[in-house]
């Protein structure tokens, strides 16, 4: 009796050990979701190369981005597609220096971010019945005398330029260009809270055929999908951004980011993610494909690979990309 | 494997509803948020302009008054460190969110309790949405608030409320419907009108539950603090939310901390409060 109960113990221990162990299995690769479409699609096109070409297991982990980005320091994510780094600096580049992760190329480094308006604000939308509201405005500098076309809600008698999500090292900078310009005088600096509540207010005010001044990047599906159009400011000049940012925001580089520990787990995956490139343009087409027809992911990263195969071919060595293409064409 | 045919495409119709609840009554959610926002200024508008040492007083007094000399001294301390974390002003702007939630939860939910506990059918109707309110994942709803409200400290309030109201509206049903039958015939008996049955009888007898109901719903309202940041609430959520931004242990320690220490306070208060009805009730 007792042996009988000490043996299922030992099973069903056993079978905890096994249940626990089963993810550590060494041919699956691990890549980051963190919740956006364009990381969503370069996952598409990463997951499908790797799984077709080099026979690795490939899942994806999803969570937020600060989240994902523990994850991939600390080894259960290996694969980090699209790193904004600007956006968790600190963490980035202690990452960098200690040895956890290994930037292994730029993914693309031609993103845009600064503050947007609809285009119906300055060109006005016949269709709609909009009248322009603003139609000399082109540059940040300009916003001074617009302050009344967007007023503060919350604060009567100033106006609202909504900036960056928190924690973000854009914020500052956003921030900086409020004070830098001046507008501080007539504008609040509105903190959106999250970057949903930034899309769902930058959408909702076109809907609504509203004016908004605020803090966005391409590539996004919001600027893909909506017609929004970028306030210039003077080419960059180190002197003007040191007095207040009061010049264009230089690209930040969207790198492709792994964990140490990949080099040794799956080298051949590493030599072909060192030469994984594409821009912001080839990026924004994905996604308005995926806008357009409706798609999924999945399937705009397939259309990428099908369409643009000149373009990764060049990643990988010959023998792959002809498994890539024969699973391609199935 | 669910047969592929059948579709149900519920969600497009309510993104449209919200669309159009948008372009046809603007100008209502316009007047509903000029009334929440003069409220909610005001509120922080008086917290802001009180000394510090003078609420560390009053925090110290209450909590001395309604719980013991030990907890009022625990309560001065708590809210110092609050302050020593440099985190005074943004606790005071979340206090002024989560007083102005509570204040119209309360104005809301108690009549509803009042009339739910009054009828089956109410009740019947008003619980699945009582469930949905409180387990309903919060930006499902907060994306159309935004839509509706846009971002700011107004629909932080509304986020809060629709967690904070489920249990106000609860516990004055359960409070109410609790009261003994013989007591309420009794009262019928000497010819007490409806009006005066609830207000003379039911209500003061319902009290120490609601009191319960009006702790909960404070509660509840702190415990939203962070998802109301994500929506431009500002106030401590909106510190919580940039350290888990910048994955800063530190400040998302301190900041996490202050929320504690403030639902602590809050909690024994009200209690505290809560507790003395009780005991002028026996």
């Amino acid at each position: 009796m007792f042996n009988k109960k000490i043996l299922i113990v030992l099973i069903v221990a056993a079978m905890l050990m096994t249940v626990s162990c089963a993810p550590m299995g060494g041919d699956e690769l691990v890549l980051a979701d963190a919740g956006w479409d364009s990381i969503q699609i370069h996952n598409g096109i990463a997951s499908f190369i790797i799984e077709n070409g080099y026979g690795y297991e490939t899942r994806v982990l999803s969570g937020s981005t600060a989240m994902t980005f523990t994850s991939l320091r600390e080894g259960s994510i290996d694969i980090y597609m699209e790193t904004w780094q600007g956006n968790l600096k600190d963490s980035y580049d202690e990452g960098i220096e200690s040895g956890d992760i290994l930037e292994l190329s730029v993914n693309y480094d031609d993103s845009r971010q600064g503050y947007y308006v609809p285009t119906f604000v300055i060109e006005g939308d016949p269709e709609r019945g909009i009248e322009p509201m603003a139609p000399d405005l082109r540059r940040v500098d300009q916003l001074h005398d617009y302050w009344e076309l967007f007023e503060d809600p919350e604060d009567p008698g100033r106006g609202r330029i909504v900036g960056s999500p928190p924690g973000w090292e854009v914020d500052l900078i956003m921030k900086g260009k409020v004070e830098g310009y001046g507008l501080e005088e007539h504008y609040n600096y509105f903190s959106p809270g999250s970057d949903t509540a930034l899309a769902t207010a930058l959408v909702g005010a076109y809907e609504k055929g509203e004016p908004i001044v605020a803090y966005h990047w391409e590539p996004s599906w919001v600027m893909g999908m909506y017609d929004f159009t970028f306030l210039e400011e003077d080419g960059f000049d180190q002197g003007k951004w040191a007095d207040g940012y009061t010049c264009i925001t230089p690209a930040m580089p969207v790198t492709v980011v792994v964990n140490a520990e990949l080099p040794e787990k799956a080298p051949d995956v590493v030599a072909f993610l060192e030469n994984y490139q594409t821009s912001t343009a080839l990026t924004n087409y994905a996604l308005s494909y995926m806008h357009e027809h409706d798609a999924g992911t999945d399937e705009a990263a397939l259309w990428f690979l099908r369409e643009y195969e000149e373009l990764w071919s060049e990643w990988v060595p010959e023998e792959i990309a002809g498994k890539v293409r024969e699973a391609l064409a199935q | 494997m669910f047969p592929e045919q059948i579709t149900l495409e519920l969600g497009k119709y309510v993104n449209d509803f919200i669309y159009w609840l948008n372009n046809n009554y603007g100008m209502v959610f316009d007047v509903i948020c000029n009334g929440v926002r003069w409220l909610l200024l005001n509120i922080e508008w008086m917290l802001l302009l009180m000394p510090w040492w003078f609420l560390i007083a009053l925090v110290f007094i209450l909590g001395w008054r309604l719980k013991s000399l030990l907890s009022g001294v625990v309560f001065a301390v708590m809210l110092f460190i609050i302050g020593a974390f440099g985190l005074w002003e943004p606790t005071m702007s979340t206090l002024a969110i989560v007083l102005t939630a509570v204040f119209f939860s309360l104005l809301i939910g108690i009549p509803l309790g009042i009339y739910m506990s009054s009828r089956d059918s109410v009740a019947l109707v008003l619980k699945p949405i009582l469930d949905a309110m409180q387990t309903l994942p919060s930006f499902v709803y907060l994306i159309p608030a935004v839509i509706l409200f846009n971002m700011g400290k107004v629909p932080g309030v509304f986020a809060t409320m629709i967690y904070a109201l489920p249990p106000i509206i609860r516990l004055t049903n359960l409070g109410l419907r609790r009261v003994s039958q013989e007591m309420v015939e009794a009262a019928q008996s000497f010819g007490s009108s409806s009006w005066q049955l609830l207000f003379r009888i039911k209500l003061p007898q319902a009290l120490p539950t609601i009191m319960t109901g009006v702790n909960q719903t404070t509660m509840m309202a702190l415990a939203m603090v962070v998802i109301a940041a994500m929506i431009g609430a500002g106030g401590i959520g909106h510190v919580v939310v940039t350290s888990i931004n910048r994955i800063d242990i530190a400040g998302g320690t301190e900041s996490g901390l202050a929320v504690v220490f403030l639902a602590i306070i809050i909690d024994r208060l009200t209690q505290g409060l809560g507790d003395r009805f009780n005991a002028n009730l026996s």
